[in-house]
């Protein structure tokens, strides 16, 4: 399924080590995504509940946005 | 026995016929006896111990008793090769070993009401915190753009978060597709801040739009406003959008030849004023069915509270402080004279036509003059993000004075688009908004970060959403919103990890600590490890390197679970 990598690792190093101005070691980007595959998890059903409830068929940005909130403070640690 | 008698008998009677040779027959008896017994003892060898004799027995009975040869050739084939033995060996230590009693204990302990209160208390977990008033306070700032606190304190700090979130995200699509930056600005706040009720606040829009461009322009306005109730039956934002604009601004026109003291005093009440009176003009058209007194007060007061929540996702989306304190000096100017809010957009817009029209209307040409290069600058960035605009109204008290403003800017750029080509500033627009996307965006610490890749997020999107069962494709709005919302999430991840890092007194953010922060949000407990997500989640390449070291931990405390259990079983 996932072609080469399922994401660029450098990229997500990046992001998390500006945003926490700490260096990172060598494999935590990993678990780190894992992380952030359950987040996506989450607020994908999320999206879809309340997208559904309003009528839409597909995931409406508003939905999104809608759910965002709550679903990232249940990933606030 | 019987055998060898028969078989003694029959020779026998051959002696008897042969009776030249006794002693021949004797010997013949004596050979067939001690050839007669072999095969016999052989035979009841072979059923009782097989060990003695192998193969030639076997291979002469194999044809004869199915039941009695198929027992004993299991035993004698398992004992003899080296790979059969191992296997009976294991299968007798398996019976023996506790290993299935351990894993069952294990399924219990799993299975225990402390775990099922745990699940219990993870499902109530997400309810239980926003109650609390503590943490709305922090996720606020972090929303925005986690800098807001240090703002408080130091100035330019502020400006950096406001830098981190990616205008990009917002415009992406739009840009992409087609529309020019006013509308696109306005489409997002109506839909968002509507949510349930969006249909009631459109419908009012259409409405107040038709009639009010039919009466303030004969010509102009009912070729425009067939256009837009096409438009707005459709349901498409941007029309709805362009009748809010239209509406306003011909409201503003009106009012602000009458009304122009009133709304310098009060800001919201001023709109609502101006509402009543234009409710008051369609009522004597009578385009509709609608009750326009209702339609028009609905209409200001959602807007003013609705665009608040709605636009504070966008704000972070702003590009830079400086932009946003020229746009908020803008608007203060243009608080104190409407009529210069009009002049100016018009001008900003660079539609030379519509600002003469406008001063002579307003009868008031100075106030277009007044801090033109600010304002112009200040619009420009409001039409190529509506980000801009809200962030000023969001950070400064003026937030309900800048709804209308923004409303006002918004239908005077609608009318004029609508009545001439847009195309100049759209272009610009585009322009600006594809630089501001290349642009790194900067963290608290001042480190720049790329935003995560859109097709990343989407490859994970899509798979989530398949493996829920639904095909919907995910649209470019939608991936555009859970761009952002990931990177609100690694914002947080982040400053979540590098406190548990101090925490525990480290410069390095270790595996740990993620592990701490997923089991402080209840994604691993001790029926869902880290391993179980992240077979569900990743592919085999990373599974293998996350092997590498945290599976040592979880190993060592599984043996000492077992040591444990088993010990305990040894007492009892």
């Amino acid at each position: 399924m996932a072609p080469q990598t399922l994401y660029p690792r450098g990229t997500v190093k990046k992001i998390v080590k500006a945003h926490a101005n700490r260096t990172l070691s060598k494999d935590v980007d990993i678990m780190i995504f894992l992380n952030y595959a359950l987040f996506m998890q989450e607020l994908i059903n999320e999206a879809t509940i309340s997208s559904k409830a309003s009528g839409d068929r597909n995931i409406s940005p508003r939905s999104v946005n809608k759910v965002r909130e709550t679903t990232l403070r249940k990933f606030k640690g | 026995m019987s055998e060898s008698v028969r078989k003694k008998q029959r020779m026998s009677a051959h002696d008897a016929t042969d009776i030249d040779n006794p002693s021949t027959i004797y010997d013949d008896l004596q050979r067939l006896a001690s050839v007669a017994p072999k095969p016999v003892t052989p035979y009841r060898r072979a059923a009782s111990a097989s060990v003695v004799t192998p193969r030639t027995p076997l291979t002469g009975r194999t044809p004869r008793g199915g039941p009695a040869t198929r027992p004993i050739s299991g035993k004698r084939v398992a004992p003899t090769t080296p790979h059969a033995i191992r296997a009976l060996r294991e299968r007798a230590n398996a019976a023996k070993t506790p290993g299935r009693v351990r894993r069952r204990s294990g399924r219990v302990q799993r299975e225990t009401p402390r775990d099922i209160l745990r699940d219990l208390s993870r499902a109530l977990a997400p309810h239980t915190r926003p109650t609390q008033p503590s943490p709305q306070v922090p996720f606020r700032p972090s929303r925005h753009s986690a800098l807001d606190l240090p703002d408080i304190d130091d100035e330019p700090d502020p400006a950096a978060p406001r830098l981190s979130i990616p205008i990009g995200d917002m415009y992406d699509d739009d840009d992409s597709v087609h529309e020019p930056p006013p509308r696109q600005s306005l489409l997002p706040n109506l839909p968002e801040d509507v949510d349930d009720d969006t249909i009631h606040s459109l419908e009012f829009g259409r409405r107040a739009l038709s009639e009010d461009p039919r009466m303030m322009y004969s010509g102009r306005a009912s070729e425009r406003f067939a256009d837009l109730s096409d438009f707005g039956v459709d349901g498409e934002e941007y029309e709805i959008d362009g009748t809010f604009i239209n509406r306003r601004r011909t409201m503003n026109r009106d009012d602000l030849l009458d009304q122009v003291p009133e709304e310098e005093d009060l800001d919201e009440t001023t709109a609502e004023m101006l509402t009543g009176r234009r409710g008051g003009r369609p009522s004597d058209v009578d385009l509709g069915v609608f009750g326009d007194m209702d339609d028009d007060d609905t209409e200001p007061t959602f807007r003013f509270t609705i665009p608040p929540r709605m636009q504070g996702p966008n704000q972070e989306e702003g590009e830079d402080t400086q932009t946003r304190n020229l746009a908020n000096q803008t608007i203060l100017e243009e608080e104190e004279d409407t009529q210069t809010r009009n002049l100016a957009n018009q001008t900003i817009l660079g539609e030379e036509e519509e600002a003469e029209e406008m001063e002579e209307d307003v009868g008031a040409g100075a106030g277009a003059e007044l801090g033109q290069d600010e304002t112009t600058t200040a619009f420009q960035v409001n039409n190529d993000a509506d980000g801009f605009q809200q962030i000023g109204w969001e950070s400064e008290p003026e937030e309900d004075d800048d709804g209308d403003l923004q409303a006002y800017r918004g239908e005077v750029s609608a009318i004029d688009r609508s009545l001439q080509t847009p195309a100049p500033d759209d272009v610009d627009a585009q322009k600006r908004v594809g630089r501001q996307r290349k642009a790194l965006n900067v963290s608290r610490f001042g480190h720049e970060y790329p935003s995560i890749p859109a097709a990343t997020v989407k490859k994970l999107a899509t798979g989530f959403m398949k493996s829920q069962g639904s095909k919907a494709k995910i649209s470019k709005d939608t991936l555009a919103a859970l761009v952002q919302a990931s990177d609100f999430f690694f914002e947080q991840v982040g400053e979540d990890l590098a406190a548990y890092a101090q925490h525990g007194g480290r410069k390095v953010i270790e595996e740990s600590d993620v592990i701490a922060l997923m089991k402080r949000t209840r994604q691993v407990t001790n029926s869902s490890t880290t391993f179980s997500l992240a077979q569900k989640l990743l592919p085999r390449e990373l599974l293998q390197q996350l092997r590498m070291e945290p599976l040592s931990k979880p190993m060592r405390q599984k043996r000492k679970q077992k040591e444990m259990t088993h010990e305990d079983g040894g007492d009892d």
